[in-house]
């Protein structure tokens, strides 16, 4: 019959999408910008700490240099590569009357430009071990009783493990169950929050 | 941009100490950060240390300021504060600000000269600026109490901020 002769003939259109989700799809680094910058202000952080003489000869130029990498770190960490890198956020509120709370969501559906297992691979790995070598330098610190240092190896130990705990905390609440409503409770103005749900 | 706005904002509520919920609700450790930094590195190259680079004096003055800081916090809550961990530390932190501007003032006026004129001049601006952290970080920090502790809470913040003015008014270049 005709009618399936049109049917063969007929171009059938795909949807696979456009060429840019493909390729999207297919990359190993969906967000390379923050994976570089998530591992940048760590590692960089302990390289300085370790060659410090080399670089300079001033204990307060290389303590304020760590100082505010480990900032950056904790900044770019918390608010950047956690929500792009493996889809999770954990952040302080506090209510009218003054109680505060800690909140922890996972996104609940990946999208498209949600990221790869390499990404959060690297993410975790970079995420956990460098509060590891963190307490190495602790206990380094101690021992050889270089103890101007220690103010900053414990700066930078509580701001490393602050943010492995609150991942940690996002990422265990997550798998317990499955299908939680989003929290009406926690909802603020600027997250829409049917993509997140929380922990 | 939008965390330096809010730092910014935190900052000019100090200056102006009314009871404001911005500076308790949104907490943020920017700002103590920025100013226990530059605090500590306007203390450096004081006669104290005379060999070494300084080293041991900022930090010093880095721990003095975070654990003081802490201390304060545990000691309110232990009183029964309704105030959470960081928000204290938060507003104990920024109202370091008018004792940062004593520092600068005072470096400012030791690069004049350290004669007894300067002596004095740095005295009242440190007193001055002693007494508006105190009372700004009061103001913030009393409410949280209930009526008969609020003297037990004053207390410590007053010493914390005592000991930072000592700092910088016997800080005497090299």
């Amino acid at each position: 019959p005709r009618q399936a002769l049109v049917d063969d003939t007929e171009d059938v259109s795909l949807d696979f999408g456009s060429e840019e989700e493909l390729a999207l799809r297919k990359a190993r680094f969906r967000h390379p910008l923050a994976t570089f910058f998530h591992l940048f202000f760590r590692v960089s952080a302990i390289v300085t700490y370790l060659f410090c003489d080399w670089f300079s000869n001033s204990f307060v130029a290389c303590f304020v240099t760590i100082l505010l990498l480990l900032s950056f770190d904790f900044w770019s960490v918390k608010n950047v590569t956690g929500r792009l890198l493996v889809g999770l956020r954990w952040w302080n509120q506090i209510d009218e009357d003054g109680k505060s709370h800690w909140v922890f969501e996972a996104k609940r559906v990946p999208t498209i430009a949600a990221s790869t297992e390499a990404e959060a691979r690297i993410f975790w790995l970079g995420l956990i071990i460098c509060p590891v070598i963190w307490t190495l330098f602790f206990f380094s610190t101690l021992f050889s009783l270089k103890l101007k240092w220690l103010a900053l190896v414990i700066a930078g130990i509580s701001l490393q493990t602050a943010n492995l705990y609150g991942y940690i905390h996002c990422k265990l609440g997550g798998q317990k169950t499955l299908s939680r409503a989003a929290s009406r409770l926690f909802a603020t103005a600027d997250v829409p929050k049917s993509k997140y749900r929380a922990v | 941009m939008r965390d330096l706005k809010a730092v910014g904002k935190k900052f000019v509520h100090v200056m102006y100490p009314r009871k404001s919920s911005a500076l308790l609700r949104d907490w943020d450790l920017w700002g103590p950060l920025v100013l226990c930094v530059s605090l500590a590195l306007m203390l450096q190259g004081g006669s104290a240390d005379s060999k070494d680079d300084g080293g041991p004096q900022f930090a010093e003055v880095f721990v003095i300021i975070w654990f003081g800081a802490v201390v304060i916090t545990l000691n309110s809550k232990l009183l029964g504060g309704t105030i959470s961990f960081f928000q204290s530390l938060c507003v104990l932190g920024y109202c370091v600000l008018p004792l940062t501007v004593a520092m600068l003032v005072c470096r400012l006026v030791l690069l004049a000269g350290a004669g007894t004129i300067s002596f004095i001049i740095r005295l009242i601006v440190v007193v001055a600026m002693f007494g508006w952290s105190t009372l700004a970080s009061t103001a913030f920090l009393a409410d949280s109490q209930p009526p008969n502790r609020k003297a037990l809470v004053v207390y410590p913040i007053f010493l914390f901020y005592f000991v930072i003015s000592w700092m910088i008014l016997t800080f005497t270049p090299q």
